[in-house]
């Protein structure tokens, strides 16, 4: 009580902690803290460090698996790849800088993944992201949308690691918070994984990279925060990148691991220097003694805790041995990097600060980094009362599926994202044998002498997503579908899904309705993930993407769907043995491989055409999707099937639309007649994420593919012709291919270049 | 295919991005004997090598021009030598960026006509099969590479144009499947379509595509593999 009375209110508030936190903090310190210990505290107990408010429900995910090496807690996942190589994978958000600063948000979130993954001992040889606009009529979103990129690959291009697939979506719920989820995977050797947990007493405590400056101050507060009128005032909270200095950093790194001059190793993110000290010395059960004397810095004259909160990129802490230092400097001098001692790894679970050559403060590690864990409280969201099954009857039936099917194909979020990936070098690394732009992208790995062609060549597959509008209106589904529609993708290319990072992307998690979106969605994301065999290595949370606002005289809280994202990773035995979702020859038979529900529920169809998407959309059934998985490829492994693509949004019509038209070499079109009993036109045309993949095959290979499928319990169902150039459906859908391609082409376009208008 | 006593190097300057692809290509599909040349290390003179490659990348960041900086490295005046002693040098993207810098071709880069960096496959024609880089591809061959610059939009006076022209100077044109070139085909804005030049002696060219990463049919095609062919070939039969 006594502690609350002085309590300076403006103080711990402006560091983002709570009232609570505040007292909880002068409790364990038996005083009430300096403005240093407040900095370090709030940093380290901010949502976006501590995840207080989420690890009672990430504690429930799988994360153990017959492939996984290492699972969450570290800077990334590692997987078995067989070999002797390991794969090492993250995603995570970069959501709120990238909406105050988008090009440098979107940058250093970029650069930010890479380093997670090089501080392992990875190179990384893969980026993917996932990135969420506001509508697409909102006169801010083409230039989010072209700043956004513009930074993924000034970042990625210039690291020279290839960005070679992703999503962009756009819906109105992220006008006011745009999303940038970042995915990077990279390849290890087995005996060459680097850990932040490893230092020894008496090793050195090294920092390297970048030099200290006053950008990203109080980051992580702030991403821990939702955003007011005021959000351009927080411009200095935003990072600035240096893409060509980690580039240097990354090759520098790599040099002294191979060399083995490095012990424990841990980038800089979020709480800079603070968060990885800490962190190191926590994971290892040790301490440190810290010089911020020695700091390098950009801006002469910085506090002490303008030092430990700065979030100046490409920066690394590491520790080596005493005797290990000097070949260590010399590598990084090569690249033209600092690399200067800062301490020494210490007996005690504590860190000595030193300044200006004299003791400045002592703090304890396991009381910083044991921050708060919350069960807040949670409460079903009112508007789920009204999401109820459709009643497709009470709707009026279009007369011209035509228009309906052309104005699907077109929309921005079905619409080609050549636009965009094209300003990625998706090329670089000579390792991308499908890129962007189809179901997965799927890379080959370089063996030891690959100079015979015909060799067997091992890959992986590489896809990210999540719907949240399904989520939205069904947390626990959207969480499912999201593993689920990751692992159809890559089943369609022939791989088999090996584990799963997420980036949970949520409003404030104070809202109890939020909190049970969230926990619905965890709920969602463990019962796919167990069931497919997927296991959730690492990931990411964000909270607080919601923006108060005025509409009129009445504050409003504007807040983003719940947008759980999931990226995935899959092996295949032998790259040249995938399959790409483009029909291939005219004459080729198409088949459907599954089962249609024909539920329209929460489809665009709905939005587009009947301006209201809120019913309940239809379940997943996981065994079911097993089996249906497992026999796509089965088939594609017995060489049987030329294209498979998934049914997901814009339904059947866009996935033979898109089989037609996105065939790098010629424009091909079909002739389907599908008539199935008790669903109208529009329900078969355009139901969304059916538990079905639309296959061809070469003429009169019905008998075989039946054969193969024999006891799966999966039906097939031959639906038409590979055609020239037209597209026909029954005697509903007849459209150019042609044109339609045209369309699905140029639609991106015009959104972006809107920008220089 | 024996090419292990063909020697080439591989310039590797603070931000070179492709030297491993190249590096891969010519080791793994080609069987030539490739080493990296840091750009501080002190070779007393480059002429160990029947080749050299400037790979692509952001050399320095690309602060300043593309390929500014690396043109006024030390191993550069090594490379002028080299160049002027017959030396063959093929510079790839970035490499091209510097060897203009570096004066060794003649003309300047400005950024792409669309603003953006742009990754995409582009089709190449040659017009000049009688050079180190292009002597083993077949007549009327059209070449598939990609693409992946954001200031590859080839720009110089008349005066040099006629030069080159007369040198037969311009080895490859940005043009359409069928051969064509077209405004459509352009894909940077580069005038007259100039995709790849030489300078004078036509041993040392500059070219925008990447010819390291459709060395493979496994990524898409095996085009690019004809400039190195031809590398070699020459070398061989000089």
């Amino acid at each position: 009580m006594a502690i609350k009375a002085k309590v300076k209110k403006e103080n711990y508030k402006l560091f983002g902690l709570s009232l609570d936190e505040y007292k909880k903090i002068s409790e364990l310190l038996g005083r009430e803290p300096d403005d240093f210990e407040l900095g370090i505290f709030s940093a380290m107990w901010s949502e976006h460090c501590s995840y207080k408010s989420s690890k009672v429900y990430l504690k429930t995910l799988p994360v153990a698996g017959d492939n996984v090496i290492i699972g969450p807690g570290e800077n990334a996942g590692v997987v078995d790849f067989g070999d002797g190589d390991v794969l090492i994978f993250k995603m995570e958000s970069h959501n709120h800088p990238s909406f105050i600063e988008p090009f440098q948000g979107a940058a250093t979130g970029v650069g930010g993944i890479m380093r997670d993954i090089f501080t392992m001992g990875a190179r990384p040889i893969a980026n993917l992201n996932s990135l969420r606009f506001g509508s697409c009529f909102n006169p801010k979103t083409p230039y989010y949308v072209s700043e956004v990129v513009k930074g993924i690959g000034f970042y990625g291009n210039c690291m020279g690691v290839p960005t070679v697939g992703g999503e962009v979506v756009f819906d109105e719920c992220y006008n006011d918070n745009i999303l940038v989820n970042a995915f990077t995977i990279g390849i290890a050797k087995k005996d060459g994984i680097f850990l932040s947990s490893k230092c020894e007493v008496g090793n050195v405590v090294v920092y390297v990279g970048s030099a200290t400056g006053m950008d990203g101050m109080h980051g992580a507060t702030m991403a821990s925060e939702e955003f007011d009128s005021k959000k351009n005032k927080k411009r200095s909270t935003v990072q600035v990148g240096d893409p060509f200095t980690e580039k240097l950093l990354l090759e520098a790194c790599l040099e002294a691991m191979d060399k083995k001059l490095i012990v424990s190793i841990q980038d800089m993110g979020a709480a800079g220097i603070t968060s990885s000290s800490f962190e190191m010395a926590d994971k290892s059960g040790h301490g440190m003694t810290i010089n911020l004397d020695a700091f390098p810095l950009r801006t002469p004259n910085m506090t002490p805790i303008e030092i430990m909160l700065s979030e100046s990129q490409e920066r690394m802490l590491l520790a080596c041995k005493k005797e290990d230092f000097e070949s260590l400097n010399a590598i990084f001098d090569k690249w033209g990097l600092n690399c200067v001692k800062v301490g020494e790894v210490i007996d005690e679970n504590i860190i000595r600060f030193n300044h200006h050559s004299k003791p400045y403060k002592i703090l304890d590690v396991s009381t910083v980094v044991n921050g708060p864990a919350y069960n807040r409280p949670k409460r079903k969201p009112k508007y789920l009362q009204k999401i109820l099954p459709i009643k497709i009857n009470d709707y009026r039936i279009p007369k011209n599926l035509n228009e309906i099917a052309k104005r699907l194909i077109t929309h921005p979020n079905i619409a080609s994202k050549r636009p965009v990936f094209t300003q990625y070098d998706y090329t670089i690394g000579t390792n991308t044998v499908v890129p962007p732009g189809f179901s997965a992208a799927v890379l080959r790995v370089k063996g030891e002498n690959k100079a015979d062609k015909d060799s067997k060549n091992k890959g992986f597959l590489l896809n990210v997503g999540g719907n949240s509008r399904y989520t939205y209106l069904n947390p626990y589904m959207g969480g499912a579908l999201a593993v689920v529609e990751c692992a159809r993708n890559i089943a369609a290319c022939g791989g088999n899904p090996v584990a799963v990072t997420d980036c949970l992307n949520f409003a404030s998690p104070e809202d109890p309705e939020v909190m049970w979106q969230f926990s619905e969605a965890v709920k969602g994301i463990k019962d796919a993930a167990t069931k497919l065999k997927t296991p959730v290595i690492s990931g990411n949370v964000s909270f607080y993407n919601e923006t108060a606002k005025k509409e009129g005289d009445k504050p409003t809280i504007s807040k983003i769907y719940p947008t759980p994202v999931i990226g995935m990773v899959g092996f295949i035995e032998d790259v040249n043995k995938t399959v790409t979702p483009y029909f291939k020859d005219e004459g080729d038979e198409i088949f459907l491989l599954g089962r249609l529900k024909g539920d329209l529920g929460g489809s665009l169809y709905m939005d587009l055409v009947h301006k209201d998407f809120c019913q309940k959309p239809a379940d997943t059934d996981l065994d079911y999707e097993i089996t249906l998985q497992n026999c796509i490829r089965l088939l594609i492994n017995g060489g049987m099937i030329k294209s498979a693509a998934d049914i997901s949004e814009g339904g059947i019509f866009v996935a033979l639309a898109e089989s037609s038209i996105t065939n790098p070499n010629k424009i091909l079109g079909f002739t389907v007649d599908l008539n199935i009993k008790e669903l109208s036109y529009a329900e078969v045309l355009f139901s969304e994420f059916e538990q079905a993949f639309i296959i061809t095959s070469k003429s009169h290979s019905e008998q075989k593919l039946l054969k193969a499928i024999g006891d799966f319990n999966v039906n097939l169902l031959k639906i038409g012709v590979v055609s020239k150039d037209i597209m026909k459906i029954n005697n509903t859908i007849e459209l150019k291919s042609d044109i339609i391609k045209n369309g699905y082409e140029s639609s991106l376009e015009t959104v972006i270049s809107a920008a220089h208008i | 295919m024996n090419n292990r006593y063909i020697k080439a190097g591989i310039t590797v300057f603070p931000g070179s991005n492709c030297d491993f692809d190249v590096h891969h290509v010519l080791t793994d599909i080609f069987n030539v004997n490739t080493s990296f040349i840091w750009h501080k290390d002190k070779p007393k003179s480059c002429r160990e090598y029947d080749f050299i490659v400037i790979p692509g990348g952001f050399s320095y960041g690309d602060y300043l021009r593309a390929g500014a900086l690396a043109a006024r490295s030390e191993i550069m005046g090594l490379l002028n030598d080299y160049a002027d002693n017959g030396g063959i040098i093929l510079g790839i993207c970035n490499g091209f960026q510097i060897l203009l810098e570096a004066k060794l071709l003649t003309g300047v880069m400005l950024t792409n006509k669309s603003l953006r960096f742009e990754c995409k496959y582009v089709h190449l024609r040659p017009f000049n099969m009688d050079t180190p880089f292009t002597c083993a591809i077949k007549d009327n061959a059209i070449l598939k590479m990609p693409i992946a610059h954001h200031d590859g939009n080839y720009f110089a006076t008349s005066k040099i144009i006629n030069g080159l022209n007369k040198n037969n100077g311009i080895i490859f044109k940005y043009c359409n499947v069928t051969g064509e070139i077209t405004e459509d085909a352009n894909p940077n804005g580069s005038l007259y379509n100039i995709a790849g030049i030489s300078n004078e002696k036509c041993n040392v060219m500059g070219l925008m595509p990447h010819p390291e990463r459709s060395s493979e049919k496994l990524l898409g095609g095996e085009d690019g593999g004809y400039i190195f062919k031809s590398i070699i070939k020459y070398i061989k039969e000089k």
